[in-house]
């Protein structure tokens, strides 16, 4: 079933981009939504694709919907699942600088489908991947020389 | 080239290599599996409710088309508690026919 192929790298992206308890809800919106909409999927896009545009479109409402509430960054719960020191580097980084950064470097998306899905110009998109590139190599250089 | 830098970035970014997480498979199944089972109930609601207005609209212009006969009308000028004493009756018969489920069973009133 699409859940089972599926849950693997949605959970791997929204977990690293928002944090693992905020990630799952999200992701079992997402799969939901996408049941619900699985007619007006045309093939177009990759199905991955299609489903994380769905589950990012989930968190926007979410941040819509609790804007009064004061949302907390989702950095401070970035930790399950990843070494510290990973979680330290995304931690330091925009939410959209760690959205980029995961498509881009970790899951293979093109710069096209990310500034698609994010919903920057291509131009914006790779300097926010360049940027968010050197200040986590930066931050490891920094670490390995202690 | 890749790096040291861009090889560590790239699996500690990678989708987490695993089998896929049951529990979390079957959360959403049986969330699926929920809507499903809502969605067909409510259908279900709205094709016995369109048929029960059809029903009672039927017996109504019934009720209408009789009441207009001469002995019925006379009868009804004449004494009109027996004539709400005969429509009582029937509006009675009318919704325990309407209330029954198809499997015979009377619902319940809450």
């Amino acid at each position: 079933m699409l859940v089972e192929k599926y849950e693997r790298s949605l959970r791997g992206f929204l977990s690293r981009t928002f944090g693992r308890d905020v990630a799952d809800d999200i992701a079992q919106d997402a799969f939901l939504k996408a049941w619900r909409a699985a007619g007006q999927y045309d093939g177009r896009a990759r199905y991955s694709t299609w489903l994380t545009r769905i589950a990012w479109r989930c968190r926007l409402d979410v941040l819509r919907r609790h804007r009064a509430d004061d949302v907390p960054e989702a950095s401070a719960a970035l930790s399950a699942g990843l070494s510290a020191e990973v979680d330290d580097m995304l931690g330091r980084l925009s939410e959209s600088e760690r959205a980029s950064l995961v498509l881009c470097e970790g899951h293979g998306w093109t710069h096209v489908e990310a500034a698609e899905l994010l919903g920057l110009p291509l131009g914006t998109l790779k300097s926010t991947v360049a940027r968010a590139k050197a200040k986590c190599r930066e931050m490891w250089e920094g670490a390995a020389r202690g | 080239m890749a790096d040291e830098f861009d090889r560590f970035l790239e699996s500690a970014l990678a989708p987490p290599d695993r089998l896929p997480d049951r529990k979390f498979v079957a959360r959403v199944q049986a969330r699926i599996a929920l809507e499903e089972r809502l969605a067909a109930q409510h259908s279900a609601l709205v094709h016995d409710l369109l048929k029960q207005l059809l029903a009672l609209a039927a017996v109504a212009a019934g009720l209408w088309w009789i009441g207009r006969a001469a002995p019925v009308a006379s009868l009804f000028s004449q004494s009109p508690a027996v004539g709400l004493a005969i429509l009582t009756t029937l509006f009675s018969l009318l919704v325990v026919l309407l209330g029954r489920r198809p499997d015979g069973k009377v619902v319940p009133a809450h």
